[in-house]
């Protein structure tokens, strides 16, 4: 990936797509690099399927073009694409074997038979279904379902892969083992891909690059780390992972650190490094609940602490989440790994100290 | 898909329905409007050349004669009466048995199913020509009564309205059973288990979950029982006798045996406006099936 | 719904249903091998009425005039209503499908003398104006029963087309294939079965007709229903009989291979459409 990053496999300028009264997509811009996993992230109806119908030429935008290779392909219609899709549902011919559902594609090319066969075998042998060539669609698993889908929509050694929803129909143990194979084999080929879910985990643990959409526009765009770390808004705080959202007002402009009150601490809240508002200004801070300390004892810092109490826990093995009340009523959520099975563990109602490092909260302005 | 492809995908059939269903309603309405003559065609024009003039000669002759001769009235509502009682028969006959097939497990469901829609696939014609044997005064029924002695007179059956509802019920019970059925199929059973488990009795249940569920099944099933039936010709002929006075006889006979085709014309003009509610109401239930 | 045993309520009603359903058909099946000419009294085994049946040249030839129409007309309808089903189930909205649609769904309950008589009109309007067609026959027969079948064709293919996840036309599409090649490479086998039992209803509708085809045929093209109406309009007549039996068994072939067919294809499908 490193020296292809550079140059752009999709590009979609400033697409906007209205059905009727409604847009859907709102003046997009995305750049996909060549070899990347890029996933748009969303929940149901921000647009992120007709963002991807687009692409793959089952949607024409209203204004602005999408760009293949260089290539405007706004107007030319899925069959004429090199672009190929992998359905939610795996879309697989219900009326032919595996073998021939994958050679469909390559028949519309007008190969030879032998080019075809070979193409066929070795994407069979790429997704481990060469025992299942002859059998019919309904008589396989889920999973390998999905496997013959992507070789389906691997054979024609499209330019970009789409994946919409590609985990949507397994069941959940299947998921996380499936993410994985299904990232191998996409990288092993070396094919752009941009995939649609509204599952972030899958998002995270697939993609190179992940989009949040919300009502049509894209909110933000980064690696998964960034995304988690950095979110540059209150609805993408929000959206992955869980967060407490505090509301305070800026006091202290400072450049290695800044103050801001908020009525919810016992004490005041210090983030690090400047803050592009005036002071006075109301603002939004966000700190990931693995973020939040606690302790019986009061803690030494005077800073970005508050005192509550244990108002419900919620036991998930590995780790466990707090919801600890405030004084001023609101809620906060801490997580602590359990890592000691003896351990006295904080229990209802237990007076408790909450705390944070001023690096681990983000200031968001909207 | 390519503009030109889909329109002509959509043309093909529309022409076709325009013209050869369309059309012929909107020239039975001009004939309506026309006298008879002893002609070929047996009609006069209704826009002709007088005197260097275009005139139209709306004649409204017909609808006139429709409504002074009471016969017609009578037809009219003998008609919708038989159709409408025949239709409760159906509903009252059909919806057990399209409820029946819908609780039995899917294998036996779909045997049942193919029995009920059976008959229909033989000759309507013949299925009708059956009870004539069965209902006359030497038929099946009338002979066995009177070998065992229960009568010693036969029970007239055959041309009477009572054999023009078991007629129309016989005929069409399977056009009652396929819609109700379709419905009720889809019902899901754990509303039956929520209305049972809240503490409601089955016969309840059924008045107050499965019947509202199932009303579009009900309305359909009666559509297509009701309307076809109105304008019936074979039933009340073959079942009907000399009494019976169906509106559909009286247009073949005005149509066949007087050849007052102008007359039939206002005929079917009537008839058609009296079905257009029941139409419509069908209509809107059978384009949702279509889209949805 | 509930799927389990039939309760006794249900066995009652399904007994009696069918009772009342098929004791007609049986006893006209029983009598048409009956030596004598009266059709309630039993006179001992015979298949002499099959022997007059198929020594009668009208009936012979009706019935071949029928086979002919119900042939052509099946099979057209089927291509006009596959075509009404896809505009209706896979083209959106557009201007006058309201009308459309009406025009689809009002065959199925128009009552018969309507639309007969509407035909009849109609041919000879377009015979005087534009001198087709010129005389009426097997070909405004078909013209006919080709109008009211692409009806229950339509009904038939479309409930088929909903239940297709149109995703799997995309995918053809997406592959490669133009719209005009998906639906012969992917939609049309796919719901082959559904056309054949499309097929089959307009072959027997079509087979069955007695009003509208008395309506708009001419000389010479006198239907089988037509036959069998004028002569048990002159009486019963086990000959009738005979033939009823021959049209049931036909039907009964004709419906069960439909019936395995269409249960052959169900359990290939029903895991990729769910």
């Amino acid at each position: 990936m490193s020296d292809a990053a550079s140059s752009p496999m999709l590009e979609i300028r400033h697409v906007t797509k209205r059905f009727g009264e409604l847009s859907a997509v709102k003046d997009v811009n995305l750049t996909i690099n060549k070899g990347e996993i890029f996933a748009l992230l969303g929940g149901s109806g921000c647009g992120k399927t007709t963002l991807l119908r687009m692409m793959s030429g089952f949607e024409t935008p209203t204004e602005g073009a999408v760009l293949i290779d260089g290539e405007d392909v706004s107007n030319v219609p899925p069959y004429k694409r090199q672009v190929n899709m992998m359905f939610q549902s795996y879309a697989l011919f219900p009326h032919m074997t595996v073998e021939q559902n994958v050679a469909f594609g390559l028949k519309q090319d007008k190969l030879s038979k032998a080019e075809i066969n070979s193409q066929v075998q070795a994407m069979l042998a790429l997704v481990h279904m060469t025992d299942y060539a002859k059998r019919k669609p309904q008589q396989l698993s889920g999973g390998q379902r999905q496997r013959v889908a992507l070789a389906r929509s691997l054979a024609k050694k499209p330019k970009v892969l789409l994946l919409d929803e590609p985990m949507a129909a397994l069941d959940k143990k299947l998921r996380s083992q499936m993410q994985l194979e299904l990232v191998d084999i996409v990288e092993s080929v070396g094919v752009t891909c941009v995939m649609v879910t509204h599952d972030q985990e899958e998002a995270m643990s697939m993609a190179n690059r992940v989009s949040i959409m919300h009502e049509g526009q894209i909110m933000q765009i980064g690696s998964p780390s960034e995304i988690y770390e950095f979110p540059n808004s209150r609805h993408t705080a929000e959206f992955i992972g869980s967060v407490n959202m505090f509301d305070a007002s800026v006091k202290h402009v400072g450049t290695e650190a800044s103050l801001m009150s908020c009525t919810d601490l016992d004490s005041v809240m210090a983030v690090e490094g400047g803050v592009n508002a005036l002071e006075g200004a109301r603002v939004g801070v966000a700190i990931r609940p693995e973020k939040v300390i606690m302790s019986r004892s009061q803690p030494q810092q005077t800073q970005n602490w508050a005192k509550g109490s244990v108002e419900d826990i919620a036991y998930l093995g590995g780790h466990s989440v707090y919801h600890v009340r405030l004084a001023s009523g609101k809620i906060v959520m801490a997580t602590t790994t359990n890592v000691d099975r003896h351990e006295q563990r904080l229990t209802w109602h237990d007076e408790v100290y909450l705390h944070w490092s001023a690096s681990s909260s983000v200031v968001l302005y909207q | 898909m390519s503009k030109l492809g889909a329109r002509s995908i959509i043309a093909v059939p529309y022409l076709w329905l325009l013209l050869f269903f369309l059309v012929p309603f909107i020239i039975v309405l001009k004939i309506s409007f026309a006298e008879m003559q002893y002609a070929i065609p047996p009609y006069t024009d209704l826009v002709a050349w007088v005197d260097e003039g275009l005139t139209i000669n709306l004649n409204l002759g017909n609808y006139a004669y429709l409504i002074n001769d009471d016969l017609y009235a009578r037809a009219y509502l003998s008609s919708v009466r038989i159709a409408f009682l025949a239709t409760v028969c159906a509903l009252l006959v059909g919806y057990p048995i399209a409820y029946a097939i819908a609780r039995a497990d899917s294998a036996t469901r779909n045997a049942l199913l193919m029995l009920v829609m059976l008959p229909s696939w033989t000759s309507f014609l013949i299925r009708i020509y059956a009870w004539v044997g069965i209902l006359k005064n030497n038929g099946l029924i009338n002979n066995s009564l009177m070998s065992v002695g229960i009568i010693d007179q036969p029970i007239a059956m055959l041309n009477t309205e009572f054999a023009v509802y078991l007629g129309i019920v016989y005929a069409y019970l399977p056009f009652m059973v396929l819609p109700i059925y379709t419905n009720l199929v889809k019902l899901d059973n754990s509303l039956l288990e929520a209305s049972a488990d809240l503490g409601c009795p089955p016969w309840k249940t059924f008045l107050t979950i499965t019947l509202p569920l199932s009303k579009a099944g009900i309305i359909a099933g009666s559509m297509l029982v009701f309307i076809p039936s109105v304008g019936e010709f074979v039933i009340p002929e073959m079942l009907g006798g000399a009494e019976t006075l169906m509106i559909g006889k009286v247009l073949w006979q005005e149509f066949f045996n007087n050849r007052d085709w102008p007359v039939a014309s206002a005929v079917a003009i009537v008839m058609l406006l009296l079905l257009l509610v029941p139409i419509t109401f069908f209509h809107r239930y059978q384009s949702r099936e279509l889209e949805a | 719904m509930q799927t389990g045993k039939l309760s006794t309520w249900s066995k009652t009603f399904l007994s009696v249903g069918f009772f009342f359903l098929y004791a007609p058909i049986l006893i006209l099946v029983i009598f048409s091998f009956n030596k004598s000419e009266l059709v309630t009294v039993w006179a001992g085994f015979s298949f002499k009425w099959y022997g007059e049946l198929f020594r009668d040249p009208q009936m012979l030839g009706a019935a071949w005039i029928s086979l002919k129409i119900a042939l052509l007309a099946a099979s057209t309808s089927v291509v006009l209503g596959t075509m009404a089903s896809i505009v209706m189930v896979r083209m959106g909205t557009f201007k006058g499908k309201t009308a459309f649609s009406s025009m689809i769904t009002a065959p199925l309950v128009m009552p018969e003398v309507i639309t007969g008589l509407s035909l009849l009109l109609l041919f000879v309007a377009m015979g005087q104006s534009l001198g087709w067609p010129g005389e009426r026959g097997i070909l405004t027969i078909w013209i006919a029963h080709v109008t009211f079948c692409t009806a229950f064709v339509a009904v038939v293919v479309s409930s088929r087309l909903q239940e297709l996840d149109e995703s799997i036309e995309e995918a053809a599409q997406d592959l490669g294939a133009p719209p005009w090649k998906v639906f012969f490479l992917v939609t049309l086998p796919i719901i082959a079965p559904a056309l054949m039992s499309g097929w089959l209803l307009a072959f027997t509708l079509s087979l069955d007709d007695l009003v509208i085809a008395s309506f708009v045929s001419g000389p010479g093209s006198t239907t089988l229903p037509m036959q069998v109406f004028s002569s048990v309009r002159m009486g019963i007549s086990p000959q009738i009989n005979a033939l009823a039996t021959l049209v049931i068994l036909a039907a009964t072939i004709a419906v069960f291979i439909a019936w395995w067919i269409a249960q052959r294809s169900l359990k290939q499908t029903t895991h990729i459409s769910k």
